[in-house]
C-alpha cells in the first residue's frame, strides 16, 4: 500500500490568551490517501480549520504547535523552514476559500491575481501566465474568460467569484487541494454547480482532495472517507459510507439525526444535541462529548477513551461503548434529543382567522438620482425588488419564503412591517390595510408584529445588557404598569435562559444564546405575528434545532403566525405549513409546503428542492439541477423571468410572461408548462 | 466616473459659495470700520463718504455681496486699504511659500511615518513597534511652536548648522532650501507619528483580512504580500487623512511662519487681522479655501481610483 499524501500524527495544537491556553487540537491524527477525498466534518469550535492552518503552517502568531508530526509526501513539514513552507503553499498544496468575497484581495484583477500566483515559474512570460490563467478560468466554467479576467472581485456573483477562486487554486496543479467550506456562502443552486464542477475537476486532475466543512451534505457528495472532528479531537474516522450509515461514536450519530437534510418525515420538532460545546481552556478530563452524551456513564467522565479499530477497514473511533466497557443504557436508542411524543408528521390542521394578507405587494427602489439617469441615458432608475407579491397567512400558521440571494425575500418581509415604503399594493393585517394607516394607528399595531432580524448578534447592540435589549420593546411602545425587572424574568423563563444572562453584554453570548435574546425580544409585545429573517443562519446543526423547537412551542402556545425567510431549505420544510418561492422579486410558487416539496410544479421550485445536497453517499447527484446564474434585477429578462436558466423554457416563455393560476391541489403558480404533480 | 468627477466639483463649488457668504457675514460682524481705517483719524467725513461710495460700503450688505462674488468671479480679489495694491497680486507672492513648507513638511512626514506605519504592522509589538508608538505619542503630544523654538536653539543658535530667520534669498535655491529645512521639521515632525499611527492601525486591520492568509497560502512571499496586497489597501484611508492635512496646513503653517520669520498665507491672515485690512484676510482667506476644497477633491478622487470598488459605485 502507498503511503499517503498526507499523513498528521498526534498534533497537539495550543492558543495562548489572556484567559490561559485553549488547547484548541488535541491529539488529532488522520491520513489523506493519495488520489482520494477525504472529509473532515465538525461543528464551529471543533478545530477543522486550525487543521488546514497547522498543515500550511499559517497558524494565528498566537498558536503553538506543541507536539506532533504532518508527513506531506513522506516529509515532516513541522519542522520546515518558512521559505522551504513557501514553496510547499500554491504549489503542492492549495486552497479553496470559504467566503471568495473576503478572502480575494478587492485591489487587484483576477488576472494580476493569477500571475502573481504564478511568480515561481520564471520560465513563463508574463504572456503565457495570462493564457494560462485564461485557461484555467475556462476550465472551471467562467464564460468570456479573456474579457472577464481583467475584471475586479467584486464585478462577479458569488457563485463565480467561488469559480475563479478553485481555478486560482488549481492554477499550480497541486498535488493536495484543500477545499475550506467551499459552499457555505453561496445559495442552493450555486452549492449544486460548485460540488459538480469540483467532482469533476478531482476527476480531470486526479488532486488529492480535502474538504473541510459543517455540511454533510457536501461531505457526502464529494469525500471517499470522513474525518469526524468535535471540541479539537478527531472523534471517529472512516469510509464515507461507514460513517453514513454506521455511525459509531454517539456524536457522529447525534449529527446525523440532527441534520434536517435527512430527516426522510416531516417533523415539526427537530432534534438537538442539548448542551455547549466544552470550554477548551480546560477539556474535560474523560471523554470529550461526555457532558452532552446520552450514553454517558462515570467512567465516560473519568477516563478518557483510547482510539477503537471497528471490524470496517479503516473505521476508527474513541468511545467507552465500542471498547466494552460501557454499554448503552436499555431504552436508549437516538443519540439526538428524539423528538416529542406529541409531535405528529402529518400537516397541522391551521383553522386561526386570518391574520395576514398581502395582495399585490410591489417594492421599488431608485437606485440613482432622476439628473443622473437622464445624464446617463437609463431609462429605469429603478429597481423592483418586489413585484406583485400576493401571500396570506393565518394565526397559528407558518410560512416559509424561500428564496435565493438577491431575490427580493428579505425586502418583502420588511415591507410587511413598514420599514421599506411599498409602492402599490396591499397589505391587510387583521383586516386594517397598513399602507393606508396614519403613522399614529399604525404604532399601535406594529406592537402586534414583529421582526428577528439576521445576524442574531450584529442585530443586538453591543452597548446593552440583554435586560436591556429585551425589555426595550416595551420601552418604545409603553409598558403598561409592567415592570420591567419581572418582564425580563418571565421573558428569560420562555426562551430558556439563565436569569444571569440578564446583566451580559451580546459579545459575551454564544450565536444560540444572542439568537434566544432576538426570540425573546420579538415577543416581548406579545405580538401576534412574528418576521423572522434567517433564524437558524450562522447556527450549528445541533443548535438550529433547539431555537426552532422553541419557536414552534411558542407559537403553539400564543397562537402566533409565522412568516420565516430562508435560504435553507430542509429547516423550511420542517417548520412550515405553507411555503412561497421567490425569483427575482416575484412569487413563482406557493401552496402547501409538503405538496411542494413532495411534487415541485414550478422548474424553479424543482431545482431548488432537489439542489440540497443530501447526507447520504448513495444518492450523490450525477446531473446538474440547474445551470447559470441569477440575471440582475436591474435587467429583467422578457417573458417569463426564469427562461434563461429553465430547461423546459419554450418561445412562448421567451415573449409572454405567466399569469398566476391554481392548480388542481389548491397552490399557485407562475408557470407556461407546470410539471406534472 | 464622470458624473462622480461632476457631482464632486458642482459641490465644490456649492461649499465655496458658502464659505464666501459665511465669511462675509463673519468679517462684517468684526467690531470696526474699515472707512475710518483705511483713511486715518483725521480724515473728513466728505472724505469718509467719497471712500465709502467708491468702495461701495454706502451699499446694503446683499448688494455688497454680489459685487464681491461678482469681482471674485473675475479674479479680482480687492485692494489691499493700505497699500493700494491689488489683493491678488500680494497672495500669489506669498502663496507659494506657504506651499512649499507644506509640501516639504507633508513630504517628509510621509517618506518616514509610512514605512514606520508600515514596520510596526509587520512585527507588531517587536522593538521597533514600541519605539515608534512612544515616539509617536510624543511627537503628537508636542505643539510645533514648541518644536520650532527648541530647533532654533538647538540646530541653528549652538550649533549654528541652519539660518534662523527669513524663507532666503530670492533666487538662491540652496539657500532657500536650508532655510526650509527647520520648519518643515517642526511642522512636519507631528504628522510622523499621526501617519505612523494610522498606518499601522490600518495596516493590522488589513493584514487580519482573508484574503492576506489566501495569498499566504498561495505561496506568496512576505514583501508581495505587504506591498501588493495589503498597503494598497491599508493606505487608502491615510491619502483621505493627508488630504485633509495638507488643506489645514495651509493656513496652519502660521505659527512656523511667524517663529521663523517667513513670508506665507498664514502669517498673512494673521497680520491682516490685526491690522483690520478686511480685504486681505478675505481673499488670503478664500483662496485657503479653494485650495482646501481642491486638495481634499484630489485626494478623494485618488482614493477612488486605486480602489475599484468605489471607482465601480460611482
Amino acid at each position: 500500500m502507498k503511503d499517503p499524501l498526507l499523513d498528521i500524527r498526534n498534533l497537539n495544537v495550543d492558543f495562548r490568551t489572556p484567559r490561559g491556553r485553549v488547547h484548541a487540537l488535541r491529539d488529532v491524527s488522520f491520513s489523506v490517501p493519495r488520489g482520494k477525498s477525504v472529509g473532515v466534518v465538525g461543528e464551529s469550535g471543533s478545530g477543522k480549520s486550525t487543521v488546514i492552518w497547522a498543515v500550511t503552517q499559517l497558524l494565528a502568531r498566537n498558536a503553538v504547535v506543541e507536539s506532533g508530526e504532518v508527513l506531506f509526501d513522506g516529509e515532516e513539514v513541522l519542522s520546515w523552514s518558512e521559505s522551504q513552507m513557501m514553496d510547499v503553499r500554491g504549489e503542492k498544496i492549495s486552497i479553496v476559500f470559504q467566503d471568495p468575497m473576503t478572502s480575494q484581495v478587492p485591489v487587484l484583477n483576477y488576472a494580476q491575481q493569477m500571475t502573481d500566483i504564478l511568480y515561481r515559474r520564471r520560465g513563463m512570460s508574463m504572456a503565457e501566465k495570462k493564457k494560462k490563467a485564461i485557461e484555467m478560468m475556462r476550465r472551471v466554467g467562467i464564460p468570456d474568460p479573456e474579457s472577464r479576467i481583467i475584471q475586479y472581485p467584486h464585478q462577479f456573483s458569488g457563485g463565480m467569484r467561488q469559480r475563479a477562486g478553485i481555478a486560482m487554486a488549481l492554477l499550480m496543479d497541486p498535488m493536495l487541494l484543500i477545499a475550506d467550506e467551499p459552499t457555505t456562502a453561496l445559495d442552493v443552486t450555486m452549492e449544486a454547480q460548485i460540488i459538480h464542477l469540483m467532482r469533476e475537476l478531482q476527476r480531470e486532475f486526479e488532486a488529492t482532495l480535502m474538504v473541510v466543512s459543517h455540511n454533510l451534505g457536501l461531505i457526502a457528495e464529494l469525500c471517499d472517507e470522513v474525518v469526524v472532528m468535535y471540541a479539537g479531537e478527531v472523534i471517529e474516522s472512516g469510509d464515507v459510507r461507514d460513517i453514513f450509515y454506521r455511525p459509531a461514536h454517539p456524536y457522529t450519530q447525534a449529527l446525523l439525526e440532527c441534520d434536517p437534510a435527512r430527516e426522510e418525515e416531516r417533523a415539526r420538532f427537530l432534534p438537538v444535541i442539548p448542551g455547549d460545546i466544552p470550554d477548551l481552556h480546560m477539556p474535560p478530563q474523560g471523554c470529550v462529548f461526555a457532558p452532552r452524551c446520552r450514553y454517558a456513564a462515570e467512567k465516560c467522565h473519568d477516563v478518557e477513551p483510547k482510539p477503537t479499530t471497528l471490524p470496517e477497514a479503516g473505521h476508527n473511533s474513541r468511545c467507552h461503548l465500542l471498547d466494552g466497557t460501557v454499554t448503552v443504557p436499555s431504552g436508549k436508542s437516538k443519540s439526538a434529543e428524539t423528538r416529542r411524543a406529541d409531535d405528529t408528521t402529518s400537516p397541522r390542521q391551521v383553522d386561526g382567522a386570518a391574520l395576514l394578507d398581502l395582495s399585490n405587494l410591489s417594492v421599488r427602489f431608485q437606485v440613482m438620482g432622476a439628473v443622473h439617469a437622464r445624464l446617463t441615458g437609463v431609462s429605469t432608475p429603478y429597481v423592483d425588488a418586489v413585484l406583485d407579491a400576493s401571500l396570506s397567512l393565518r394565526k397559528g400558521e407558518t410560512l416559509g419564503l424561500v428564496g435565493e440571494s438577491g431575490s427580493g425575500k428579505t425586502t418583502l418581509g420588511r415591507a410587511i412591517l413598514g420599514l421599506v415604503p411599498a409602492k402599490t399594493g396591499q397589505v391587510l393585517f387583521e383586516g386594517q390595510d397598513l399602507l393606508k394607516l396614519p403613522p399614529g394607528a399604525f404604532k399601535a399595531l406594529r406592537r402586534d408584529m414583529a421582526m428577528m432580524f439576521q445576524d442574531p448578534v450584529g442585530s443586538l447592540s453591543p452597548r446593552r445588557t440583554v435586560k436591556s435589549l429585551i425589555t426595550e420593546p416595551l420601552e418604545i411602545h409603553g409598558r403598561n404598569g409592567k415592570n420591567l425587572d419581572v418582564e425580563a424574568e418571565r421573558l428569560c423563563d420562555m426562551v430558556r435562559l439563565p436569569k444571569n444572562f440578564l446583566s451580559r453584554y451580546p459579545h459575551e453570548l454564544s450565536g444560540g444564546q444572542a439568537r434566544r435574546v432576538g426570540v425573546a425580544r420579538a415577543l416581548a409585545l406579545n405580538p401576534s405575528l412574528v418576521i423572522a429573517d434567517e433564524p437558524t443562519a450562522g447556527l450549528d446543526v445541533s443548535v438550529q434545532g433547539e431555537i426552532l423547537n422553541l419557536m414552534s412551542e411558542l407559537q403553539a402556545e400564543h397562537g402566533l403566525g409565522y412568516l420565516i425567510i430562508s435560504h435553507n431549505l430542509p429547516v423550511i420544510r420542517h417548520i412550515s405549513d405553507k411555503l412561497a418561492i421567490m425569483y427575482l422579486g416575484r412569487l413563482v410558487e406557493r401552496g402547501n409546503c409538503e405538496a411542494i416539496f413532495d411534487k415541485p410544479a414550478h422548474p424553479y421550485t424543482e431545482a431548488l428542492v432537489r439542489g440540497v445536497p443530501k447526507p447520504d453517499p448513495d444518492k450523490r447527484r450525477t446531473l446538474l439541477s440547474i445551470e447559470g446564474e441569477v440575471p440582475s434585477v436591474t435587467n429583467r429578462p422578457q417573458g417569463c423571468e426564469f427562461h434563461t436558466r429553465c430547461k423546459y423554457a419554450t418561445d412562448l416563455c421567451r415573449t409572454e410572461r405567466p399569469d398566476e393560476q391554481m392548480l388542481s391541489d389548491g397552490r399557485i403558480l407562475t408557470c407556461h408548462h407546470p410539471l406534472a404533480i | 466616473m464622470w458624473w462622480y468627477l461632476l457631482k464632486r466639483l458642482g459641490l465644490s463649488v456649492v461649499i465655496v459659495l458658502m464659505a464666501i457668504a459665511a465669511l462675509f457675514v463673519m468679517l462684517h460682524s468684526i467690531p470696526g470700520d474699515p472707512v475710518s481705517i483705511a483713511l486715518g483719524p483725521r480724515a473728513t467725513p466728505e472724505i469718509q463718504a467719497a471712500y465709502a461710495e467708491k468702495m461701495h460700503l454706502d451699499q446694503p450688505l446683499a448688494f455688497q455681496f454680489l459685487i464681491f462674488v461678482g469681482n471674485v468671479l473675475q479674479g479680482d480679489l480687492g485692494t489691499d486699504v493700505f497699500s493700494n495694491r491689488s489683493v491678488g497680486l500680494t497672495l500669489s507672492e506669498q502663496l507659494p511659500y506657504t506651499i512649499t513648507l507644506a509640501v516639504a513638511a507633508l513630504g517628509w512626514a510621509i517618506a518616514l511615518g509610512i514605512p514606520l506605519g508600515c514596520l510596526s504592522a509587520i512585527w507588531p509589538n517587536s522593538w521597533i513597534d514600541r519605539v515608534t508608538g512612544v515616539l509617536s505619542v510624543g511627537t503628537i503630544a508636542v505643539p510645533s511652536f514648541l518644536v520650532s523654538i527648541w530647533a532654533i536653539l538647538i540646530f541653528a543658535i549652538s550649533l549654528r548648522w541652519l539660518p534662523v530667520l527669513g524663507a532666503g534669498d530670492e533666487g538662491d535655491i540652496i539657500d532657500q532650501l536650508r532655510h526650509l529645512i527647520l520648519p518643515a521639521f517642526a511642522v512636519g515632525l507631528g504628522w510622523v507619528g499621526y501617519l505612523a499611527r494610522m498606518v499601522r492601525a490600518s495596516m493590522l486591520e488589513v493584514m487580519g483580512e482573508n484574503y492576506i492568509r489566501s495569498a499566504r497560502a498561495f505561496g506568496l512571499t512576505s514583501r508581495m504580500v505587504v506591498f501588493r496586497y495589503a498597503l494598497p489597501v491599508a493606505v487608502l484611508p491615510t491619502i483621505t487623512l493627508i488630504g485633509v492635512g495638507f488643506g489645514g496646513l495651509l493656513s496652519g503653517t502660521v505659527f512656523a511662519e511667524i517663529i521663523f520669520s517667513r513670508p506665507g498665507i498664514g502669517r498673512i491672515i494673521y497680520d491682516m487681522v490685526l491690522a483690520r485690512n478686511f480685504p486681505v484676510v478675505q481673499g488670503a482667506v478664500l483662496v485657503t479655501i479653494v485650495l482646501y476644497v481642491v486638495v481634499t477633491l484630489i485626494a478623494d478622487i485618488i482614493v477612488s481610483w486605486l480602489d475599484p470598488r468605489v471607482r465601480d459605485s460611482l
